[in-house]
């Protein structure tokens, strides 16, 4: 059964649904909204809450659950 | 007979204003050696505030010139470094030397991956202040390996993060990378896999981010140097500069990470 979570755009703000699978990757999330929202080639994490997401778990394992709101960050490289 | 004290003499002593802070522990500052990896914009600000803090021993590692473009954010550098093409660590160990009279600040003008890594062991805290992802995972491999506690900074534009690892247990910065990362990695070195033209992306930058990344690698430093890595940042700080808006995020580690295996420990 799919679970509908909520990513926002930490830089505009800007939200959008997303429909997963238990054994969809973090990574995958993390492509799939910079994409959506036509992001500059650059490294990104998403965040549920306090924590951190490790792109390669999955739905299941960091537990998300219908209704959940993630957030999507950029992880500047610049120094 | 006791020690007389005279009037106006902790204005003599250009560390009176930070001995208030109790915790900070201005022997052991003193007394540690710093790695700098980046004497960029990052870089430059880290070393000045270093200096100012107490620290006397900092080896300072970056290969590049100085280019005009630079100038927006760096306070050691000048004009005249641009057109005389001095190099960035050679710069910054002169200049911020003469804040702090007695400081050792070592220039090596090359790229962190060609450093001889028994020089790394004598760290007491190594600075990320790079500008790509490959040096970066360098750096926090051998300092993970070593023990060292290892504090990185980013930044673009007004975005900005500052990780600290704290070997062995905290997460390392490889920890937290996932696709994204490596592709960014994979597009520099995409045109030939030949370092000589390798795709090196311009960054928007300026000084007001620079500073408060750079400020907090130093402060989070100057916790571990004086036992206080308890208060440090739990695992990576993410700085919005638009908002000013700052979170500590926590990261786990990853079990398929090969700086926590058994055999690096
Ligand atoms: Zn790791």
């Amino acid at each position: 059964m799919p679970l509908r979570v909520k990513v926002r755009n930490a830089e505009s703000g800007a939200t959008v649904d997303m429909e997963l699978e238990g054994e969809n990757t973090v990574e995958e999330i993390i492509e799939g909204a910079a994409g959506y929202w036509e992001k500059d080639a650059g490294a990104y994490v998403l965040r549920r809450g306090k924590k951190l997401l490790r792109g390669q778990q999955t739905v299941a394992d960091c537990g998300l659950v219908n209704q959940d709101e993630l957030e999507l960050i950029p992880d500047p490289e610049g120094g | 007979m006791s020690k007389a004290i005279r009037p106006g003499e902790s204005d003599e002593d250009r560390l009176d204003r930070s001995r208030r802070i109790q915790w900070i522990d201005l022997e052991r500052l003193s007394d540690s050696h710093c790695l700098v990896v980046g004497a960029g914009a990052l870089g430059n600000e880290v070393v000045k505030n270093l200096v100012l803090s107490g620290v006397k021993r900092i080896t300072l590692v970056d290969m590049d010139r100085v280019v005009r473009s630079n100038l927006n954010r760096c306070v050691f550098f000048s004009e005249d470094d641009t057109a005389s093409d001095n190099f960035k660590s050679e710069i910054v160990a002169q200049r911020a030397g003469e804040l702090s009279p007695g400081a050792e600040i070592t220039p090596l003008v090359a790229r962190i991956e060609d450093i001889d890594l028994n020089a790394l062991a004598r760290m007491d805290v190594a600075f990320g202040c790079l500008d790509n992802v490959a040096a970066r995972l360098h750096l926090n491999a051998h300092t993970y390996h070593l023990g060292i506690p290892y504090v990185d900074g980013g930044t673009y534009g007004m975005a900005g993060r500052v990780q600290v690892v704290i070997p062995p247990s905290t997460p390392c910065l490889q920890c937290g990378m996932n696709r994204t990362h490596f592709k960014v990695m994979e597009r520099r070195y995409s045109c030939t896999g030949n370092e000589a033209s390798f795709y090196e992306p311009k960054m928007p930058a300026e000084i007001t981010t620079t500073s408060v990344v750079a400020a907090i690698q130093v402060r989070e430093a100057v916790k571990i140097m004086s036992g206080r890595e308890m208060d440090c940042i739990k695992h990576i700080l993410h700085y919005n500069g638009l908002t000013n808006a700052s979170e500590n995020l926590e990261l786990s580690i990853d079990p398929q990470c090969p700086m926590h295996s058994s055999d690096n420990r």
